[in-house]
């Protein structure tokens, strides 16, 4: 019943009249697995929108091949090609109720009344909107549209369920528990699902993999930990988090006992770690670099007795995690805690860093050259 | 002495009531954040004390007096709005300068004013340019810049996060206590953001059904929050709240939730038989191979959420719960396992089911 879909060598340019042509999504492979959810990530004009209106078929494609199960589908009109989608305007139909609208995505599956019913019954209760199946789309909330929207498209369990920006105008106090609903309802049925969505922090929440998109192109396709533990690129790097990742450029220096890395602004700013904390290799390829960029997230700069001097800007407990700001030299860089910290503004404090915290990436390109002390 | 205070303040337009008896004192140089949903009358209620719209009723107090025979432009109060409201035909620098041209200053104080608070807020490069040549982020900086440069007692800046894109907005969140500390203005600062709120606030005053439901430090609306709604608006993921009804059973006290019994605090033994919810912060939820489990759980879905792991759990009663952890703790378990189940007793709360109010322990 699951089905896999695969993108091979995907382009689509738009020649708009009179203007220069637009190459919105550029030579793009992906391989869906049978029950798998992927999410597309990107921010707006990266692509991820084009893509998936390729895949549903509401645009063609410039070149290149769409298969689900290994039967070309790029050909086929919308209807034939077995995808249900949720639309980020929700596009409802006006003149039917919420239960008609969910209940006619079922029509074509020739389902008993009492079956239809039953469906209706049980997805309007997974999405919190039992109790307006009698009402019209216009007179319910953006957020209530937008989970109708949901149901008209989960219920039918396609072969192939796509996702337009599903969750972003959920209501806040909804949102975690109908994350874990919907991810539990893919799961249960085994649905092939993408969703195309701008906030990494959903794509993390109920995606298997990320394609990460920009111009255009796929930067990285990986599950939310290896994103988080080895992005290929400074992009994906500190587009995955959040709060995002702090950036350092330093200056490379190397003896025989340490290596160390020099931040601009001061002779104190060092971060040094013995070379046996860092793989030989990776000695090696530094020793020829002057400057790299570091990345660390935020998690991993911890608050020590020693390190690198820092001056509080912003100390601020969330509830459940405390994020403090601090200024080395001009730049400012952001820890983050499990824990109630409570640290004046402008107060001393010294910020360390753990060599298997550390990215590092090539200044030029901004591609990955170590994470955690090893090549990447 | 730049202490404001708002007295029994109401707004109705018509029939329609906005707000009614809202009771407010500042101190000088507090941050003060307005939090409510849309709809809650924040922004009227900036506009009222601005003096561009006229309270219905009660009074606004700036430094002792009485502000409701007073024009707008002698009240010594600044705003930033949530659009900006840029004059588009001048310069930001000319917009920046705007109130300090009106009061007549001197070319050179206009001058060292801009550039000083253009270098604070990281707009100096783009003095010369245009309103339309702005992106978002700087059009509120420039915005934020015209109401800081005035100095004025009281500033009220209404959401300005709220149309900029998400790294700048925690950017600015992690910068602005810094920069409106130094102003020494007095601020009322209005978001829908519980995070802003709770990073930003010597006080927050949430705004609900038209009146401030509970007035605090962020500590205390976190660990202390007046009713169920307060505590179901500050968390990410939300509060877990369950019906039921405190019970004594000998010398302790429990909660029955879906079939399955968990202790409670001796101090609530005062609400024995009282229809209750039960409040249970996802963070407070223990998992795992954990010592006198409370309840056994399946695991509904595991949604990961930035450092932290979001599960969706499912008692064998048909409780359904979010627990958040670390995602750097042990023994996460998967999607479809089992685990047991603990809740801390710092994260229960106990609010009277019907007017949701917080029940305070006794003795």
């Amino acid at each position: 019943m699951a089905s896999q879909l695969t993108l091979t060598a995907v382009n689509k340019i738009y020649k708009p009249r009179g203007k220069m042509p637009v190459h919105a999504v550029i030579s793009f492979d992906l391989v869906v697995e049978p029950g798998e959810i992927v999410a597309l990530l990107g921010s707006s004009g990266c692509g991820k929108t084009s893509t998936l209106r390729m895949i549903a078929g509401f645009e063609d494609v410039t070149s290149g091949t769409i298969t689900l199960n290994g039967k070309p589908i790029h050909t086929l009109s919308p209807a034939a090609r077995g995808v249900a989608m949720a639309f980020e305007a929700y596009s409802l139909y006006p003149p039917l109720t919420i239960g008609e609208n969910i209940a006619f995505a079922l029509k074509a599956q020739k389902l008993s009344a009492g079956e239809t019913e039953k469906r209706v019954k049980e997805m309007s209760a997974m999405l919190e909107i039992g109790d307006i199946l009698g009402k019209y789309p216009t007179s319910v909330s953006g957020g209530q549209q937008q989970r109708a929207s949901l149901g008209r498209a989960l219920v039918r369990k396609a072969a192939l369920t796509l996702l337009d920006e599903p969750m972003g105008q959920l209501e806040p106090q909804l949102r975690a528990v109908l994350r874990g609903r919907i991810k539990h309802y893919l799961r249960e049925y085994a649905l092939t699902s993408i969703l195309v969505t701008h906030d990494q922090t959903e794509a993390n929440a109920l995606a298997d993999r990320i394609a990460v998109m920009e111009g255009g192109e796929l930067q990285q396709y990986a599950t939310p930990q290896e994103l988080k533990e080895r992005p290929a690129n400074l992009f994906t790097g500190t587009f995955i988090g959040e709060p995002p990742m702090n950036v350092l450029p330093v200056k490379v220096e190397i003896d025989a006992k340490n290596l160390s890395f020099r931040l601009q602004g001061g002779k104190d700013l060092v971060l040094t770690y013995p070379v046996g904390e860092l793989d030989a290799s990776l000695r090696k390829v530094l020793a020829a670099r002057p400057e790299v960029v570091l990345g660390v997230r935020p998690h991993g700069v911890k608050l020590a007795k020693t390190g690198l001097p820092a001056e509080v800007v912003s100390c601020q407990w969330l509830g459940d995690q405390t994020h403090v700001a601090a200024e080395i030299a001009s730049q400012t860089v952001v820890s983050v805690s499990h824990e109630r910290l409570t640290l004046k503004t402008a107060a001393p404090i010294a910020l360390a860093i753990a060599a298997r915290d550390l990215h590092i990436f090539d200044p030029a390109s901004g591609k990955a050259i170590a994470h955690g002390g090893k090549l990447a | 002495m730049a202490q404001l205070e708002l007295q029994c303040l109401s707004k109705s337009f018509g029939a329609l009531k906005v707000f009614e008896g809202l009771n407010l004192e500042t101190k000088s140089g507090e941050i003060v954040v307005i939090f409510g949903g849309s709809g809650t009358g924040k922004t009227i209620l900036l506009r009222l004390i601005a003096g561009v719209d006229d309270p219905t009723g009660g009074d606004i107090r700036i430094g002792g007096q009485s502000m409701i025979d007073v024009a707008p432009e002698s009240r010594n109060v600044g705003m930033a709005f949530q659009n900006f409201a840029l004059f588009p035909h001048m310069s930001a620098a000319e917009n920046i300068a705007a109130p300090l041209n009106a009061r007549g200053a001197t070319a050179e104080v206009v001058k060292i004013g801009v550039d000083r608070v253009a270098r604070l807020l990281k707009i100096d490069h783009v003095l010369d340019h245009a309103p339309r040549e702005l992106s978002n982020g700087q059009k509120q900086r420039t915005a934020l810049a015209r109401a800081l440069i005035a100095e004025p007692n009281i500033l009220l800046l209404d959401d300005p996060l709220r149309n900029v894109d998400a790294k700048l907005r925690f950017e600015m969140r992690l910068e602005l206590p810094r920069l409106l500390r130094q102003s020494g203005s007095t601020v009322l600062y209005v978001t829908q953001d519980y995070k802003e709120a709770m990073a930003l606030a010597d006080r927050i005053a949430v705004l609900a059904g038209g009146s401030f439901v509970q007035i605090a430090t962020p500590e205390d609306i976190y660990n202390k929050p007046a009713t169920a709604d307060v505590a179901r608006l500050f968390g990410d993921p939300v509060i877990n709240l369950a019906e039921g009804a405190p019970q004594v059973r000998g010398k302790t006290v429990t909660f029955d939730i879906a079939g399955e019994t968990i202790p409670l605090d001796g101090a609530y033994a005062a609400y024995a038989g009282r229809p209750v919810r039960l409040g249970i912060r996802p963070e407070a939820v223990e998992i795992g191979p954990v010592k006198d489990s409370h309840m056994a759980a399946d695991v509904q879905a595991v949604t990961p959420y930035n450092e932290r792991t979001v599960l969706l759990l499912r008692s064998r009663g048909g409780f359904e719960f979010l627990a958040s952890l670390p995602s750097s703790s042990a023994n996460i378990p998967n999607f479809g396992q089992s685990t047991g189940v603990k809740f801390n007793a710092e994260g229960l709360h106990v609010f009277d089911r019907d007017s949701g109010v917080r029940l305070v322990g006794q003795g």
